[in-house]
């Protein structure tokens, strides 16, 4: 199975890539799963120029296109003034809105004081929850002082259980709504981007171009109209 | 393969001198610019239509008027007319009238508008787009093609044995385009009437242009218009011209760095390598516009958006004359070659009425 983790640290070594790398490593010990990390960082001025543009570059259509594609997500974001960050937000702008539909969604956030650890409700759970992605119960906020602290390491296990089990489920078709089939290989990127169909909204998909349109039929469109 | 230019028509300030043209200077300008463009020998000259700043066109067919009876050969068209927001009535009328006025050298293409406010200045509901479309063009349609039309819809008024006036040129309605960028619907729709189906892909990837282009191709067939092959596209593009390409890039770079459809994005390297934008050399945007064939297929008309980003009109005339001069007899040239026999030409009203006048015979 695919995991993607999305990571919007912007240090380096980042606390919030640290707490993206534990939750991989710990859904890992569940299941049997393939890590790609998106560090959106790296990503930043493609994000803005799609803001601009409407089209991803390539490497930002790969990103894309990775989530899309991914059997479950893991999605940690810094605290900035109380919410997520506008990098983290304007990644998930510009994703397509139905490519998050049924998938497993583990949520972080890092802060340097514990008392924005209720971030990860009041924001990152309604983002993904309209995106409809099916969020875990479990999600994990770390500040500063967790890093030193005993009950962290428990509640990356709960939540990097969780995400194994919600993907496990999620391939075998047993949560309603998400995809039954494992989704396709994604080949290599850099190749795969340039050549990756998108959908309407300009974001890269990794449904074949053959069917990436559903046409209603003209007749059946004038026939609605019919007074 | 008909080779011309398209307009949006906007007021934007030359970024190397702080200067705005005034909306009269404008509107001159893009009639200028339409003259220059039967003078360097192209073949269409087509204006957008909008409703606000910075926009001046808003009625096109004013303006088109003008520009027929200045000149000879060129088609006349739009970029595009709001098939949404305007009354497919007045729309039958208007372009009926312009056959007339400029002897059959009009299309039209239609659109749905580039801003969401548009539809309530007019008193219709955005949510209703498609649905406005595919209504309103079903009745303009019958009013063009039927003397006397009883209708009855859902977003207009309905017609008691209403006649249009006056009646298409000939007994022959306009050619429409329907121009989308990204909706498979009109696709749809350009194919299902047989219509000509106009990409603008210049703020587009060719991957995406390819995959709408496709499906009209393929919609087209199905309804038993001709072969895929054989569907009437359109594809846009645009260009900034000098003799030496690092000029070009010197020149164009502030207007593209400022433009407010350019600007503040991606970088010109960026934006040329990603779109059909081409700023260099003739022989850059031969290549250039020669390869859209190969994602789009043989294809009818291909309009070049050159008064852009706040060009002065001298600059752009002297675009229009390398256009004119150096890459468009080089493109007809090219563009014949290898091209199926059983691809048709863009249909022109000699055309339509010669194809009509077949068919009473038979």
């Amino acid at each position: 199975m695919k995991l993607v983790v999305v990571s919007a640290g912007l240090s380096s070594p980042s606390s919030t890539r640290l707490l993206a790398d534990r939750l991989a490593a710990a859904t890992a010990r569940h299941a049997d799963v393939d890590v790609q990390v998106v560090e959106l960082r790296d990503l930043a001025t493609d994000i803005a120029h799609h803001m601009v543009t409407g089209f991803p570059a390539r490497r930002l259509a790969a990103a894309l296109d990775a989530v899309a594609a991914a059997d479950g997500l893991i999605a940690v974001t810094p605290v900035f003034s109380a919410s997520y960050s506008g990098l983290f937000k304007s990644f998930f702008d510009v994703i397509d809105k139905d490519s998050l539909t049924g998938k497993p969604v583990l949520v972080g956030a890092t802060g340097g004081t514990p008392r924005h650890s209720l971030v990860t409700e009041h924001a990152l759970r309604p983002l993904f929850s309209y995106l409809r992605a099916v969020v875990l119960p479990t999600a994990v906020y770390a500040a500063s002082e967790d890093w030193g602290d005993e009950g962290l390491e428990g509640r990356i296990e709960r939540a990097g259980a969780e995400l194994a089990r919600f993907m496990g489920a999620s391939a075998a078709g047993t949560v309603p709504g998400a995809r039954a089939e494992t989704a396709p290989a994604v080949p290599d990127t850099d190749t795969a981007a340039a050549i990756a169909p998108r959908s309407l909204k300009g974001a890269v998909t990794s449904v074949d171009s053959a069917d990436a349109f559903t046409v209603v039929p003209f007749e059946q469109q004038l026939a609605a109209l019919r007074p | 393969m008909q080779f011309g230019i398209f307009t949006v028509g906007d007021v934007t300030t030359d970024p190397t001198n702080g200067r705005t043209p005034s909306e009269g200077e404008r509107i001159k300008a893009m009639l200028a610019i339409a003259q220059k463009a039967e003078e360097v020998g192209l073949d269409v000259f087509a204006t957008g239509e909008h409703h606000n700043p910075p926009f001046v066109p808003s009625s096109p067919t004013t303006m088109l008027g003008y520009i027929a009876a200045r000149t000879e050969n060129l088609v006349l068209s739009t970029s595009t007319t709001l098939i949404t927001t305007n009354d497919p009535v007045k729309i039958a009328e208007d372009f009926a009238m312009l056959q007339h006025v400029a002897d059959g050298r009009v299309d039209l293409m239609m659109g749905r508008g580039n801003t969401g406010p548009v539809y309530p200045w007019f008193g219709k509901d955005i949510r209703e787009g498609i649905n406005l479309a595919v209504e309103n063009y079903a009745l303009l349609r019958r009013l063009w093609d039927e003397d006397v039309v009883t209708w009855e819809g859902k977003f207009r008024t309905p017609l008691q044995s209403f006649t249009s006036t006056p009646r298409p040129l000939d007994g022959v309605a306009p050619f429409v385009w329907h121009g989308s960028i990204r909706s498979p619907e009109i696709a749809e729709q350009a194919a299902y009437y047989g219509d000509g189906f106009f990409h603008n892909n210049i703020f587009w990837p060719a991957s995406h242009t390819k995959q709408m282009v496709n499906l009209y191709r393929q919609r087209y067939a199905h309804y038993g218009h001709g072969t895929p092959e054989q569907a009437i596209v359109g594809l846009g593009g645009q260009v900034f011209m000098r003799k030496n390409s690092q000029d070009a890039v010197r020149e164009f770079r502030p207007y593209f760095d400022n433009a407010p459809v350019y600007g503040h994005g991606p970088s010109l390297e960026d934006f040329t390598e990603q779109t059909p934008l081409t700023v260099g050399s003739p022989q850059q945007v031969i290549e250039k516009t020669l390869s859209f064939r190969e994602y789009a297929g043989d294809y009818q008309r291909q309009l070049f958006l050159i008064d852009h980003a706040g060009l002065p009109l001298k600059t752009v005339l002297e675009q229009l004359d390398m256009l004119g001069e150096e890459v468009v007899p080089v493109l007809r040239e090219e563009f014949a070659k290898g091209r199926p026999a059983d691809v048709p030409e863009a249909p022109t009203h000699a055309a339509r009425v010669a194809a009509a006048k077949e068919v009473t015979v038979a």
